[in-house]
């Protein structure tokens, strides 16, 4: 028997919702299955995978610590996705808002000031922004493919940073290895305690969250972006202009990029290096699409994905399991969740049968 | 540590507890003490490359040490933010000497060093030691140096291809040797560089070894983490040079040598200082003459000639009659930068940003 796809006409809301939690469920009995296979037994892995990490509050500072980017950088792509507008390239404005923040926090001429942090803020922004506008200037008045453009300036930015911290800004006392000197204290965010390395910047990701809320859900432009996005005709139509689409939903991701990488600069960091970011920028469209674009959602997607970073880290220190596995446990979930999605808006029916001579 | 579960992550618990409790590193020397070792790698452990010498030095361990050793091991981890995690998480379930096995481990170390000051810390390729936390570094330069010996012999075209990871001190300054290593045979050698800023990026080497033999380049030297540059010499058959290991299984009977890092040593005499309470903090910074750097065996078509001249350079070396960056060293701009008689300086060397003269290409 063959299958034909075939569209739903109505696709349901509960499921909507609901697949990030068959996609997680899906995820864990296959990954129980594969436990099994490589000997381990799947209850005491996926404790030790899913709970020892959070059994100290140690833990769940690191867990907030990595979420906070993620989710902050959701929240701005979520914007632009919404109205079809794909920055891919977040990596990049974040290595330039972690570049501009950082030049201000090394060259400040007061480096003891209280005003080097709310500065470097506002410099992180803007260079994330800048980095945005150029896909945004390119799209909106050439046409050209933001996809395309955001990913290549993603390179751009990771290699102006290297020649940074190769060249003029290398730290002097620093064997001319590539890498800055450390910011002053007062360019970095205060810690909530100082045994614990979560900092106060996540405030700045925890005020993100209920302005992307406001916009998407209560604002009159948001909810145009995402008319435009949904049916692009329509829009038009109604005449909400495209192109100011293009220009908010890229320069906001750039700005919130931007912050999050400054808050990496001026948090765990605390210097500039030729690598400065584990993948956040792209790490952040995966939490953007588990957390449906949607404010609430992203929140728990960037708690997910930081967990299984730090889960994937626990089974190798406590039962030697190889690191690879923490990558295929985000591609199954990442799989899981598309294959729900797909079958929440198509089902498979039997194909009719061709009948002779027929045009089918 | 194959085997744990629920109880002995309580154990964990409680050591940890235990650990913030101590308040010494002579606390450690009790006799029937399980020393706890942990070792944080930036890559996994293959069958090759710098991860791999590592994963031998903590062998190493395990073999001194038998079962009075716990070892803890976690890879790929490269960036700043998850190292100091990974570290903190190290010290703090009981671990009492951990290894970090990447500059960009440096920086978390540090931090991390000043909150556990019972536990011993040990950097490879680290520059700045505290009280708790030590730097161990091979002279790479020593091992390029009779490599570079080698390839003059067995070059025809007078050019050899360098390879490099990140244009850091630890790379520039062995393509300078490997260089004037060639030099001593032939001074009209150059040698030509193209850095990935990647260790590991088989793709970009792979076209940057096909670039530099296009160039004309008969010998490549690749330092990186994979043995892309030396597959990719033998298929085109020019020579090649191995790093870290022994690459001449992959070298299509044209791995010239290779310079081999050994750390065993370094591993064994930490955790044994460790256990018995002597550990103390200190920079090393070793080569052939300790082992730590060592040359695989030399390929059998290089003329004989040529193999006495290595091995006569290698004594030399050992016994402190010959450095390779003995004067007079020119720069590219044919700056004088060591005097005839005279050597570069220890500084000089660790903070190499410059090439010497007959490098073509640029620093970063």
């Amino acid at each position: 028997m063959r299958f034909q796809i075939e569209r739903r006409a109505e696709p349901s809301s509960f499921m909507r919702f609901g697949a990030p939690v068959y996609a997680t469920f899906s995820t864990l009995v296959v990954s129980s299955i594969m436990f099994a296979l490589l000997g381990h037994n799947p209850a005491d892995t996926l404790f030790a995978f899913f709970i020892t990490p959070l059994m100290t509050i140690n833990g769940i500072s690191e867990w907030l610590l990595k979420a906070s980017p993620l989710i902050l950088i959701g929240c701005g792509l979520a914007i632009g996705f919404r109205a079809n507008v794909w920055n891919i390239g977040a990596e990049g404005q974040l290595v330039i808002g972690a570049v501009c923040a950082s030049g201000v926090g090394l060259f400040y001429p007061a480096p003891e000031s209280t005003l080097l942090l709310p500065l470097m803020v506002i410099a992180g922004m803007a260079g994330g922004m800048v980095w945005a506008a150029i896909p945004a200037f390119l799209r909106a008045r050439m046409n050209t493919n933001e996809i395309l453009v955001t990913l290549m300036m993603t390179y751009i930015a990771t290699l102006l940073l290297s020649l940074l911290v190769h060249g003029p800004w290398r730290d002097p006392d620093g064997y001319n290895y590539p890498q800055t000197a450390l910011l002053p204290d007062a360019a970095m965010f205060e810690l909530f305690d100082p045994m614990y390395r979560l900092n106060t910047s996540i405030l700045i990701t925890v005020v993100a969250v209920f302005a992307m809320w406001f916009f998407t859900e209560r604002s009159f432009f948001g909810y145009k972006m995402s008319v435009g996005g949904a049916a692009p005709l329509a829009a038009r139509y109604a005449g909400f202009k495209q192109s100011r689409s293009i220009w908010v939903g890229l320069l906001i991701s750039g700005g919130l990029a931007g912050i999050a990488g400054m808050a990496e600069a001026a948090g765990p960091l605390g210097q500039l290096s030729a690598q400065i970011s584990p993948g956040y920028g792209f790490a952040a469209i995966i939490v953007a699409f588990i957390g449906r674009l949607h404010a609430v959602g992203i929140v728990l997607g960037g708690l997910l994905l930081s967990l299984l970073y730090l889960g994937g880290e626990a089974v190798q220190l406590s039962l030697g399991l190889p690191s690879a596995l923490t990558s295929i446990f985000q591609g199954m979930l990442l799989f899981f969740l598309l294959a729900s999605d797909f079958l929440i808006f198509y089902r498979f029916t039997p194909s009719p049968k061709p009948t002779k001579g027929g045009v089918t | 540590m194959t085997n744990s579960s629920r109880r002995e992550f309580l154990k964990y618990s409680a050591a940890a507890g235990a650990a913030l409790g101590s308040t010494s590193l002579s606390n450690l020397a009790m006799a029937d003490e399980v020393l706890k070792v942990g070792a944080v790698y930036v890559s996994p452990v293959s069958e090759i490359g710098w991860t791999k010498q590592h994963s031998l030095g903590v062998d190493a361990i395990k073999a001194a040490l038998g079962n009075k050793v716990e070892v803890t091991t976690i890879d790929s981890i490269f960036k700043p933010q998850d190292a100091e995690r990974v570290f903190r998480e190290m010290a703090s379930s009981g671990n009492k000497l951990i290894f970090g096995t990447s500059f960009s481990h440096g920086t978390p170390m540090q931090k991390v060093a000043k909150r556990f000051p019972d536990v011993a810390f040990e950097h490879c390729a680290g520059i700045k030691h505290t009280k708790n936390l030590g730097t161990f570094e091979a002279k790479y330069f020593e091992g390029t140096y009779l490599a570079g010996v080698a390839a003059g012999h067995v070059s025809k075209s007078a050019k050899i291809g360098f390879i490099g990871g990140f244009p850091i001190p630890d790379i520039v300054g062995p393509a300078n040797a490997l260089l004037l290593g060639a030099q001593s045979v032939n001074p009209d050698m150059t040698c030509s560089v193209i850095f990935l800023n990647s260790w590991f990026d088989p793709g970009k080497e792979k076209e940057a070894a096909n670039t530099l033999i296009s160039q004309g380049c008969d010998v490549i030297c690749s330092m990186t983490d994979t043995a892309t540059g030396v597959q990719v010499a033998g298929q085109k058959d020019v020579w090649s040079i191995g790093y870290a290991s022994d690459m001449s299984q992959f070298g299509n009977g044209k791995h010239l040598t290779a310079f081999t890092l050994d750390w065993s040593s370094v591993y064994v005499n930490a955790a044994k200082s460790v256990a018995t309470g002597t550990w103390k903090t200190s920079e090393r910074w070793q080569g052939l003459s300790e082992g730590v750097v060592k040359m695989s065996p030399l390929n059998t078509d290089i003329p004989a000639a040529g193999k006495a001249e290595v091995k006569k350079a290698q004594a030399a070396i050992i016994a402190g009659s010959l450095h390779p960056f003995a004067g007079e060293v020119k720069d590219q701009a044919d700056k004088v930068r060591a005097a005839a008689g005279g050597t570069l300086s220890t500084s000089d060397i660790r903070g190499f940003n410059w090439f010497v003269k007959g490098m073509v290409g640029k620093l970063g």
